[in-house]
C-alpha cells in the first residue's frame, strides 16, 4: 500500500498510469508521450510495477504495460478507509462533546 | 476497469451516542469541525456559504453549502483546489442525521458522479487520483493522522 502510494506521488508516473488504463503500451510508446528519456520511463515503470499498479507482458521482444485494476481497487479501498478514519473521529469527538455537556447540566 | 474501482459513492451509517444538535456542530463549527478533519477550517453555514477545510498542508478541500436543514439534513459540495477530476463543487456530499433514542443515526453519502458526469468518458479511479495525490503527500509529510490511522497502512 505504501508502495502504491509512493508510486503515485511523482506526477509523471501518474501521468503514465493514465496512458496505460485503457491501453497496453510499451516503454517506447509510453515515452513518446513526454519529453524525457526512455531510461527515466523505464525507471518509473519498474516502480509502477514493483507497487503492483501496472502489469508487464511480453510479446516477442516487446514488452507491453497496462494498469492492474486489482492495484488500483486497493488504492480506493485506501480512500473508503480516508471517509472511515474520519467519521471514527467525528463519532468519537461527538460523543465526547455530547458527555462534557451532560457534565455540565450535573 | 472493474466495477469496484468504478463505485463513485461512499456510504455510511454511523451510530452516534449524541444528539443531532450536538453532531451538527462538528460539520459547521470551525473549531469542532477540525477536531475529526483537517488543520483549519473556514465554514459558512448558509446557502451559497463557503465550505473551505486545509485537509493537509497545503491540500485544500473546497465547495458550497447547498442545504440546511438543522440538525437534520445538510448538503454540500466538495471537491479539490487545483484538481482537474474533482474540482470545487464537482462532488456532492449529503448528511442525514436523525433522533435515536438519545443517540444520532448519521447517514454520510459522498456522491462524486456530479464529477463523472462531466467527464463521462474517464472511469471512475480518475476521481480518486486526486485523492490519492494528497493521502500520498501525507504520507511524506509523515504526521496526517488520516495515513497513520487508515487501517490499511
Amino acid at each position: 500500500m505504501e508502495a502504491a502510494l509512493k508510486a503515485i506521488a511523482e506526477p509523471r508516473r501518474r501521468a503514465i498510469l493514465t496512458l496505460v488504463r485503457d491501453d497496453e503500451l510499451s516503454a517506447g510508446e509510453i515515452a513518446s508521450h513526454f519529453e524525457v528519456t526512455r531510461p527515466a520511463v523505464s525507471q518509473h515503470l519498474n516502480v509502477l510495477k514493483e507497487a503492483g499498479l501496472v502489469s508487464e507482458r511480453r510479446n516477442g521482444t516487446r514488452r507491453l504495460y497496462r494498469a492492474r485494476p486489482e492495484g488500483l481497487a486497493e488504492l480506493k479501498d485506501f480512500l473508503t478507509d480516508f471517509w472511515d478514519v474520519r467519521l471514527d473521529a467525528l463519532k468519537r469527538q461527538a460523543e465526547k462533546e455530547e458527555r462534557k455537556k451532560h457534565e455540565r447540566r450535573d | 476497469m472493474n466495477a469496484a474501482t468504478d463505485t463513485t459513492v461512499y456510504e455510511r451509517t454511523l451510530a452516534i451516542d449524541a444528539t443531532p444538535e450536538t453532531v451538527w456542530e462538528f460539520f459547521v463549527d470551525p473549531q469542532k469541525a477540525t477536531r475529526w478533519m483537517g488543520l483549519k477550517a473556514e465554514l459558512d453555514p448558509q446557502t451559497g456559504g463557503t465550505y473551505y477545510c486545509e485537509v493537509i498542508p497545503g491540500h485544500v478541500a473546497r465547495g458550497e453549502f447547498v442545504e440546511l436543514d438543522r440538525p437534520n439534513r445538510l448538503v454540500f459540495t466538495w471537491g479539490w483546489e487545483g484538481s482537474e477530476d474533482v474540482p470545487p463543487g464537482s462532488s456532492t456530499i449529503e448528511v442525514d442525521l436523525s433522533g435515536d433514542g438519545e443517540g444520532t443515526s448519521l447517514r454520510f453519502v459522498h456522491n462524486l458522479s456530479t464529477a463523472e458526469a462531466a467527464a463521462s468518458h474517464k472511469t471512475g479511479w480518475d476521481h480518486y487520483l486526486p485523492r490519492l495525490e494528497i493521502a500520498a503527500a501525507g504520507g511524506d509529510a509523515g504526521a496526517d493522522p488520516w495515513v497513520t490511522q487508515a487501517p490499511s497502512m
